[in-house]
């Protein structure tokens, strides 16, 4: 099954769908339309975004003219529109958006995307992070606590360790899961952070 | 060079950056620019530090052999080590779940770079600037971290006196290594300089830190300043005259570049 028979089962004429800040819509048509899900009962207002690169302008900046490196921040900007027939074309502007979101979970939800613990994650980085992966395990909450789930809203299938059991995210009808097989940057940044921070504190000139 | 391949997907590897909005632009309007031609079936970009990152690209590509591309100035850390990491690819030539994968060069090491240098060094310069007068500085970031990143330099800077192109001089310089960027006054000796920055963006170093070191800017700008920074050539600087160009990797040109190393690929790797 291709990324556009996957969205046209989940998203059939005359529904809606949610992913992640977006309302996804069809028309009984056939046509598909994604807006800010704020937006969603005030079409006539919002801009027409119709290019690949205009999407990715919109989504690169937040409402107050903020960076947004991370596309699945909860910051989205209100007051656009993207309508197109073509459901390939369709996820095209859907990843201009949220790269990868859509073909993320179709792969997680078929089986064929392994979930990657977060220490396999820091044990393979080199470089300015290869001491990443010393981090505990309340390190590895923090990180969690503090990037993931105020930064970011992608709902987290990997385990800290691959001795830790996780539940696997199950498909809803309303929404489409937005599911991080993997800790990104963000999170292995963060880990460096406070590994350093340990390590800081722990060789500290003893003052006394 | 014109290639056809509709079954297959092009894959542009970039740094991209969590600070800096403009790091990963270039590689988007090469991408963009490249899908337009229908030349291949997909053309995906995908990043170390944005979105997609090279963990979450696979999914998103649904051809069964796919051309990758680092859109790099040159072969090192990460075109050796992280990025086939990262991708899980081994070699020129690897099967990844079902696909055929062909690692290509990254971009700054074609030899079509040395066109582009000369290209861009020329299209700066006002009407009737004789490039006898001038000397050509290619500068790049230099770091005992990447001894190739040099090596890129210094091939562009000799394949540029080969070309014989009618610049008086053309040399390297460096922001954190000697040559220093900074003693540009004192490496040439012509009166009318040009300044190609040797990087794929840009990023803070060719906006905000070169502009500082060559003495046109006082102190770093903020990055909406960004494009003033070249449109205000040429400067006058103690009686010299000074070009500076935007970073070699935003010409509109690299995105032929990246499907020749594609074609490079098929004549000298493909097994």
């Amino acid at each position: 099954m291709t990324l556009a028979d996957a969205l046209e089962n989940l998203l059939p004429p005359d529904s809606t769908l949610r992913l992640g800040e977006l309302q996804l819509s069809r028309s009984p048509e056939g046509s598909f339309r994604a807006v800010h899900s704020r937006n969603r009962d005030s079409m006539e207002r919002l801009e027409k975004l119709e290019s690949l690169a205009e999407l990715r302008e919109m989504a690169k900046f937040d409402a107050n003219n903020e960076y947004r490196p991370l596309k699945t921040a909860p910051t989205l900007k209100c007051g656009w529109v993207t309508e197109c027939d073509e459901p390939a074309e369709f996820i095209k502007r859907l990843d201009a958006i949220y790269p990868g979101l859509f073909a993320t979970w179709v792969a997680y939800d078929a089986g064929k995307l392994d979930p990657v613990s977060l220490r396999t994650t820091l044990d393979r980085q080199t470089g300015m992070y290869r001491f990443a992966g010393t981090i505990n395990d309340q390190m590895a909450n923090e990180i969690m606590r503090e990037v993931c789930s105020p930064g970011c809203i992608r709902k987290i299938a990997w385990p800290i360790d691959d001795q830790c059991a996780v539940s696997r995210i199950k498909p809803h009808k309303r929404f489409i899961p937005p599911v991080c097989t993997e800790a990104c940057t963000f999170a292995v940044s963060k880990a460096r952070e406070l590994v350093k921070k340990a390590y800081d504190k722990a060789n500290a000139p003893d003052e006394s | 060079m014109p290639i056809s391949k509709p079954d297959s997907a092009l894959l542009i590897l970039g740094h991209g950056s969590t600070e800096n909005p403009d790091s990963s632009h270039p590689s988007w309007e090469h991408a963009d620019k490249i899908a337009a031609t229908g030349q291949f079936g997909s053309v995906h970009c995908a990043f170390w530090k944005e979105e997609p990152s090279f963990r979450q690209i696979w999914p998103m590509i649904e051809e069964d052999e796919v051309y990758i591309v680092p859109n790099f100035i040159s072969e090192g850390y990460f075109t050796r080590e992280v990025l086939p990491r990262e991708l899980e690819i081994e070699g020129h030539n690897c099967e990844r779940k079902g696909k055929q994968i062909h690692y290509c060069d990254p971009v700054g090491i074609h030899s079509k770079m040395t066109d582009l240098l000369i290209k861009r060094a020329k299209e700066i310069l006002d009407p009737g600037v004789e490039l006898s007068a001038t000397t050509l500085i290619i500068v790049g970031h230099g770091t005992n971290l990447n001894k190739k990143s040099v090596e890129a330099i210094k091939d562009q800077v000799a394949a540029i006196k080969e070309s014989g192109e009618p610049f008086g001089d053309v040399i390297d310089a460096y922001m954190e290594e000697a040559p220093f960027i900074a003693d540009w006054k004192t490496l040439t000796d012509s009166p009318i300089v040009i300044v190609v920055p040797f990087f794929i963006a840009d990023a803070l170093h060719s906006y905000q830190d070169i502009p500082v070191l060559l003495g046109i800017e006082s102190e770093p700008t903020e990055a909406a300043s960004q494009r003033d920074i070249f449109r205000q050539n040429p400067y006058a600087i103690e009686g010299r005259t000074l070009y500076y160009s935007s970073a070699i990797g935003t010409d509109p040109s690299l995105a032929e570049v990246i499907v020749d190393q594609v074609a490079y690929f098929d004549e000298h790797y493909r097994s």
